[in-house]
């Protein structure tokens, strides 16, 4: 009995000391965090654009944004007095008509001196989401914060609009912006082919073989890379763009294989005769992550790419089926409830290529499709709970999260 | 005093829940009690009947359908017979291609449900060959969750969805 107290007094210490912990670090993440609000001086307001630029400046983690909108003139410098307790003010003024014009200030609020300003323009105004992200990261980019320009990047998503179809979709990362770039058919599994997100590999359905092809977003001129019988994906890009990892089947059981797009030449990566899936460039490209059920189930396993070995880099869960991987950081989505049918549970964990320093992301709901920004630093994922989908940002970092709500049809593959 | 108030407002409201429930209670239970579940719709030209239980058939070109576990890709016993039936028709095919398409139904993810629904696809082409037919004019494609057959939220249709289809290629 005395042991049994003894336990259950040292789960309740440790509980408790490990929320303070977390107390304690986000109290030091609010101090670090520069106060700014934001001045509308547009002739008209709008709304989404200030939401917008509230979003930018929050999963930044640079930034304690006020949440209340200012209304005041552009291009004077008088400062609101209760306003003086801020760091920053950010004052813009967004012309809407012919194209989109974008004007910002960037006042230290103390005095209103004026520290930086730009403006932007575009001829297409559904493409007003980006302005604002453009400028927000100029203006963190200013204040030497650590960079935060993978909100510029397109997010490119499938869904499924019927049976045997779908859409290719470019997307901002707030999904505010959306514009279909491959309709008709069955085409997915699109994957960015470059850094300036110019090309894209994607698997078309159209033949009778899945075939991979690599298309210019704004020239739609395409080239065939590769077909293969059953099924066919690009699931990784090397760092220097010359290498893909690509899952096949030409045996009738998705193996993985790395190709050499100059020459063409393919290496068979993985060899078992069940499911071996998304494989992941992780440690300087040496090694591979990838998903196997060759424990009898879905987990996440590493690989030398030239190496026989294969090791778990999970160990929990009866169901991790997704992952993704930066530099020797990987991302995978856990199945943690075991109805066979209906929603589960899935959270995302944290974990390094050798399986150690294994942290949870999320806690409730189903979360997938995990994906690293470009640089590393954010998590994007979808998440599906009772109150609908949403597209989900984690800063790993700030421990920063967004949820931005989307009411699409079943997403099938996603890349930014 | 405040705690007469609070008193007297909890009983308030639990007399006043009750007042209203009862009369209306009786009346929906009983109605509800004479109502019976909804009725099928049998559609004639897309059964397969087996006895197996599992009469559906998405398949084409005379071939019918063979459905799987949730996660698996093992021919069950009960699928024997539309084995031996679907070999009979690769036999009759001659020199056409035979193709075999893998489906899941939509508990997975993007590339593991595909490689699932490619594994079916290689265990009826394995069971085709098993039953003498020559495949090297079969091909395998793997759909995912991408082709559902039925879209309701029951256990009975996601059944529908785990499956292999055969048909000839055009």
């Amino acid at each position: 009995m005395r042991r049994l107290l003894l336990l259950l007094l040292t789960l309740w210490f440790t509980t408790n000391l490990l929320a303070v912990d977390a107390t304690l670090k986000i109290e030091k993440d609010v101090e670090q965090r520069a106060r700014i609000a934001l001045v509308d001086g547009s002739a008209q307001h709008h709304e989404k654009f200030f939401d917008i630029l509230l979003s930018d400046l929050k999963i930044s983690g640079h930034f304690l944004a006020d949440s209340q909108l200012y209304r005041g003139g552009f291009s004077d410098s008088f400062i609101d007095p209760k306003l003086k307790s801020r760091d920053y003010l950010l004052k813009y003024n967004l012309l809407s008509g012919n194209g989109t014009k974008l004007y910002i200030r960037l006042l230290r609020a103390s005095d209103g001196t004026e520290l930086y300003k730009k403006s932007y323009s575009i001829p297409n105004s559904a493409k007003i989401p980006f302005v604002a992200h453009k400028a927000i990261s100029d203006i963190n980019a200013y204040l030497k914060y650590p960079d935060i320009s993978w909100i510029n990047r397109y997010v490119v998503f499938t869904r499924y609009t019927a049976a045997k179809t779908s859409e290719i979709i470019l997307a901002d990362y707030t999904f505010t912006y959306q514009k279909p770039i491959i309709r008709g058919g069955l085409n997915l599994f699109p994957k960015w082919a470059d850094a300036d997100q110019r090309t894209l590999y994607y698997t078309s359905y159209k033949g009778t073989l899945p075939t991979l092809y690599k298309i210019d977003i704004y020239t739609g001129s395409k080239s065939r890379i590769i077909s293969s019988e059953g099924m066919l994906v690009c699931s990784d890009v090397s760092r220097d763009y010359r290498k893909i990892l690509l899952t096949m089947a030409p045996h009738g059981h998705a193996d993985i294989y790395e190709m050499d797009l100059s020459t063409g030449s393919k290496k068979k990566v993985t060899n078992f005769n069940g499911i071996d899936v998304s494989g992941k460039y992780v440690d300087d490209e040496r090694n591979i992550v990838f998903v196997s059920n060759r424990l009898g189930y879905a987990n996440v396993f590493r690989k030398g790419v030239d190496t026989p070995g294969v090791a778990p880099v999970v160990y929990h869960g009866r169901n991790n089926n997704a992952c993704d991987a930066h530099d020797n950081r990987v991302v995978y989505s856990s199945r943690e409830s075991s109805s066979s049918f209906g929603r589960n549970t899935f959270n995302l964990y944290l974990t390094s290529s050798r399986g150690g320093d294994t942290r949870p992301l999320t806690t409730t709901g189903s979360n997938q499709f995990p994906r690293f920004s470009s640089d590393g630093s954010v998590v994007l994922y979808i998440k599906q709970s009772g109150r609908g989908s949403a597209i989900g940002y984690i800063n790993l970092a700030s421990s920063q999260s967004l949820l931005f709500p989307v009411s699409i049809n079943k997403i099938q593959s996603i890349d930014w | 005093m405040m705690k007469k108030i609070y008193i007297s407002t909890i009983a308030l409201l639990m007399f006043s829940g009750c007042a209203q429930n009862t009369p209306d209670a009786g009346g929906n239970i009983a109605d509800a009690n004479t109502l019976t579940s909804d009725t099928v719709t049998l559609d004639e030209n897309n059964m397969f009947e087996d006895g197996s239980g599992m009469n559906y058939n998405s398949s084409s070109d005379g071939f019918a359908s063979v459905y799987f576990d949730f996660d698996g890709y093992t021919i069950a016993p009960s699928m024997e017979k539309r084995m031996r039936h679907n070999a009979t028709k690769a036999q009759s095919a001659g020199s056409r291609q035979v193709k075999l398409e893998g489906n899941c139904d939509e508990f997975g993810t993007d590339e593991y449900n595909y490689a699932l629904g490619l594994k079916r696809a290689k265990a009826v082409k394995d069971a085709l060959a098993d039953q003498g037919v020559d495949t090297s004019n079969v091909v395998m494609v793997s759909f995912g969750e991408s082709s559902p057959v039925c879209s309701e939220t029951t256990d009975a249709c996601y059944a529908q969805n785990r499956r292999v289809d055969l048909r000839l290629v055009r």
